[in-house]
């Protein structure tokens, strides 16, 4: 169980985290959502922080690749350098089953990324990742930048990759519709708080808070096919 | 690839065969008479009108313009220079001669330059707006402000006068090299610092670079495979202008230091109204600039691929 609390930040003066305590659990799918400006992507990085500084092994994957990939390098050195990144030696991860689960095993490493699809940039991005088979990997709108079909793809692969593994997940979202399915409990954030948390059906058909319920109005988050 | 290729020797074509005709021209309807400046360098005297007729009968300056133009294109298309109207020998020896005082001036100047340059901008960016940052630019500008013939003096003045340390004038030792090159260097170093400062800062704010320091990579790492490629696309880009900036800089260093070279060579040709001699000094430095180019196009499609992508 991952534990943290007293989780707050401070910008300019102004409080855009009040303290905040989360428990995760091994395997544990967790959504994070609210509208924009809400602090979710904040909560994200306090918590990549916290616990990367107790040890802990957390990966992030962020909105676009376009954030995450340098288009002068090639895909084979920004893998290497994650490799290195984590102390492990070159071509140690077995990555033909990664790239084979994430369908990214035909893709041309030597080339830069923007000779990927933004598909499967994001999906590499997303094999980056899972390198270190870490504790937790928060996804911060992982599909925003990508269109609905291949972001449903893309979330689906990630799904399979880790059923059954110990890996916990955080997927930060103002899209209600993408975490509906894909997480077992939904954590609202409104001003800088969490103002209501509890397994995705409860709040999907009993929302309490103002925040939630505008959230679940927003859409009709149940005949979305993501 | 053989589509660039055919490219770049269309644009040389273009830009040799337009230099050369410029040249001419250009030489050609220069006011004063050029049969008598070219006696006067040959025979170091007065000299009546007889000897200045024969010698513009020699040079060929009384065919008219196309047929001189002809007779100085034809050869060259073969590489051949032609012979000097004042000495009478062939140009291309003592281009040769004057190339290789030249070079390792010039090499010396540029490589005091990024040494300046890339020193000051890294201690500059440490702490942007900090007064080691303005005291860069300060440093910067002023080097900018300096004209390379007044800096050069000042040179001279300080180490070679008060102090003694080094040789002013003429080529005969390495030490002789030191002070024009620091001329030329620090000339250079003023105009590269800025661009390699704002060159570092703008690749520090590319989008993708907290994602990989989240991915735990060093800020070495992070300087040297991700900021130093981003940072150098605009230095590369300068660079021809730098190599413009550096060439004009040797002719007036060359001059001001009394050392025979390219700039000395040039400047005692175009006295002499030496028309092979001059032609010859343009046409190389037209190549070397062609040259150079293609050499830039090169290392931009090798750092980023996108650039020639997107020529295509």
């Amino acid at each position: 169980m991952l534990s943290v609390s007293g989780l707050h930040a401070v910008r300019a003066g102004r409080t855009i985290l009040h303290p905040t305590s989360l428990d995760i659990a091994p395997g544990e799918r967790i959504g994070l959502v609210g509208a924009s400006g809400s602090g979710k992507s904040t909560l994200g990085h306090v918590l990549i922080d916290e616990l990367r500084s107790r040890g802990c092994r957390v990966a992030h994957v962020c909105q676009s690749p376009d954030e995450a990939l340098d288009p002068l390098r090639s895909m084979r050195f920004h893998w290497h350098e994650a490799e290195r990144a984590l102390g492990l030696e070159l071509g140690a991860i077995d990555k033909n089953t990664l790239f084979t689960s994430l369908k990214i095993a035909d893709g041309d490493l030597r080339k830069r990324p923007w000779g990927w699809s933004r598909g499967m940039q994001q999906r590499f991005v997303i094999a980056m990742a899972l390198i270190s088979s870490p504790d937790l990997i928060v996804l911060d709108e992982p599909s925003s930048a990508l269109d609905p079909v291949v972001a449903a793809a893309t979330m689906d692969l990630l799904d399979q990759h880790l059923e059954g593994k110990e890996t916990a997940m955080i997927l930060i979202t103002h899209d209600l519709g993408l975490a509906a399915r894909r997480v077992s409990k939904l954590m609202v954030m409104e001003t800088g708080r969490i103002v209501e948390q509890a397994p995705t059906e409860k709040i999907l058909q009993h929302p309490q808070t103002r925040a939630a319920r505008s959230l679940v109005a927003h859409r009709s988050w149940i005949k979305l096919p993501c | 690839m053989i589509k660039d290729l055919m490219g770049f020797v269309l644009r040389a074509v273009v830009v040799l065969s337009g230099t050369a005709l410029a040249t001419f021209v250009l030489l050609w309807h220069a006011p004063g008479d050029p049969a008598q400046a070219i006696a006067m360098a040959r025979f170091d005297a007065l000299l009546t009108e007889d000897v200045i007729d024969q010698v513009r009968e020699e040079a060929g300056l009384n065919a008219g313009f196309w047929t001189a133009f002809r007779a100085w294109v034809g050869p060259l298309l073969t590489l051949d220079f032609g012979r000097s109207a004042v000495t009478g020998r062939a140009v291309w020896p003592d281009l040769l001669v004057a190339i290789r005082y030249m070079l390792p001036l010039a090499l010396a100047g540029l490589a005091i330059g990024l040494a300046i340059s890339l020193s000051l901008a890294i201690v500059a960016v440490k702490r942007p707006g900090g007064w080691l940052d303005r005291f860069a630019i300060a440093i910067a500008s002023l080097g900018t402000a300096i004209p390379a013939y007044w800096l050069g003096l000042l040179l001279i003045l300080l180490f070679a006068v008060h102090l003694a340390w080094l040789p002013a004038m003429g080529a005969r030792t390495p030490e002789h090299v030191i002070l024009p090159a620091l001329t030329l260097g620090l000339g250079v170093a003023a105009s590269l610092t800025r661009i390699i400062r704002s060159g570092i800062l703008e690749a520090r704010g590319q989008s993708f670079l907290p994602a990989i320091r989240r991915r735990g990579v060093s800020s070495r790492g992070i300087d040297r495979d991700h900021i130093a490629p981003h940072a150098a696309i605009p230095v590369v880009t300068v660079f021809g202008l730098e190599l413009a900036f550096l060439l004009e800089g040797v002719v007036m260093v060359e001059v001001i230091f009394g050392r025979p070279g390219l700039g000395t060579f040039l400047v005692t040709a175009i006295h002499a109204r030496d028309f092979p001699q001059v032609q010859a000094v343009i046409v190389l430095t037209a190549l070397m600039f062609v040259t150079v180019n293609l050499l830039i196009d090169v290392v931009y499609r090798v750092i980023d691929p996108r650039i020639g992508a997107r020529d295509a």
